[in-house]
């Protein structure tokens, strides 16, 4: 993520620079190295992309995100109805890419705050792990064993059953 | 002292892998003679008799390695070329946001120039696809409902009677013939 990220999600670490308090004259080796490393490889690499941005500033062309109108749903087409089928069963799909990609985010999110904490993420991930135990028990919940063939009406049957389920549970402790 | 060492040592060695050629390495530069073979000290592996090495054939290999480069490069450096300059000078594109009343056009949607340009010349607009699966879906259905329509249709008519299928021709009632069981005793 160069740029354009949001910093409440990905915070920076505080930084742990000790103050420098210098006891002798000679020069310091790593500020050396560090020179060395900066006009050898970052000074010309740094100039190159430059160039390549300013060569692509000359012709700028966008892409967009493409927004779907949402059609009815499964349940509220007709029997017989193969178009409705056809259009919820695409929105279906849809909405389960889109599902997809969620996880994956909240997982990058996951990956992101175990690398920031280092050694100690166990202690201060719990938002993050939280936020993707919920996440994941609910996907796995909706789209978990449809298996390769899923489709829309698989996932409502499987809707259909939880909620049997669900009502018998309440009944049962009623 | 040591890095004078190494000098020395690799002066030596270089003296040894080419006693002929010895350029900067020499010392007596300023007063150089054409160095005579037998003063520089040689070790031969072979113990100083010309060996003539069997080795077995690498025509094949090293053809087979050459022309293995050669067809790769052959289509790989213009696609590389083509692709680094494409990188380069045109650039993928940049997600914004929709301008108010544009429909963007369906290549709109991608970011690396060449996909757009695939999109764009080479494949069908995802909303052709759609709608001809719809097409296609509708035709099949509209057959369905026929089918069912008629199959229905037939099973009622057959059935009541009522209807124009169905219908077989009889002869007429007054062509019959009583009179061979018209009296008990025939």
């Amino acid at each position: 993520m160069p740029d354009g990220f949001d910093k409440d999600v990905y915070p920076e670490p505080p930084r742990r620079t000790p103050a420098v308090e210098k006891q002798t004259g000679l020069p310091n080796p790593a500020d050396i190295l560090i020179k060395l490393f900066q006009y050898t490889v970052d000074v010309p690499v740094t100039t190159f992309r430059d160039w390549v941005e300013r060569q692509h500033e000359r012709n700028r062309f966008y892409y967009y995100q493409q927004k779907f109108r949402r059609v009815p749903d499964l349940t509220e087409c007709k029997l017989g109805d193969h178009l409705c089928n056809y259009e919820a069963e695409m929105q279906w799909r849809r909405d389960h890419k889109v599902d997809q990609e969620i996880v994956k985010v909240i997982k990058e999110r996951l990956g992101a705050c175990q690398q920031r904490e280092g050694n100690s993420y166990l202690q201060n991930c719990d938002k993050e792990m939280n936020q993707f135990r919920q996440v994941s028990k609910a996907y796995q919940s909706r789209y978990g064993d449809l298996g390769a063939y899923g489709s829309a009406q698989k996932c409502l049957m499987k809707q259909k059953h939880r909620m049997i389920a669900e009502r018998k549970e309440t009944a049962a402790e009623d | 002292m040591a890095g004078m060492s190494v000098l020395r040592v690799a002066a030596g060695f270089a003296a040894r892998l080419n006693p002929f050629k010895q350029g900067f390495s020499n010392g007596r530069l300023l007063t150089r003679t054409t160095p005579k073979t037998e003063s520089a000290a040689v070790r031969y592996g072979s113990h100083g008799k010309p060996m003539f090495v069997f080795k077995p054939s690498d025509y094949y290999d090293r053809r087979f390695l050459h022309l293995l480069r050669y067809y790769i490069l052959l289509t790989g450096i213009p696609v590389a070329a083509i692709i680094t300059y494409i990188n380069v000078f045109i650039g993928e594109a940049e997600l914004a946001e929709i301008p108010e009343n544009y429909v963007p056009e369906h290549w709109e949607y991608y970011k690396h120039p060449i996909t757009r340009w695939i999109a764009r010349n080479l494949y069908d607009p995802p909303e052709k696809n759609y709608e001809k699966m719809m097409a296609l879906i509708e035709i099949e259905s509209e057959k369905a409902e026929m089918r069912r329509t008629q199959m229905d249709v037939r099973k009622l008519m057959r059935e009541k009677g009522d209807g124009p299928w169905y219908h077989y021709e009889t002869m007429d009632k007054s062509l019959i013939d009583y009179s061979p069981k018209s009296t008990p005793d025939n």
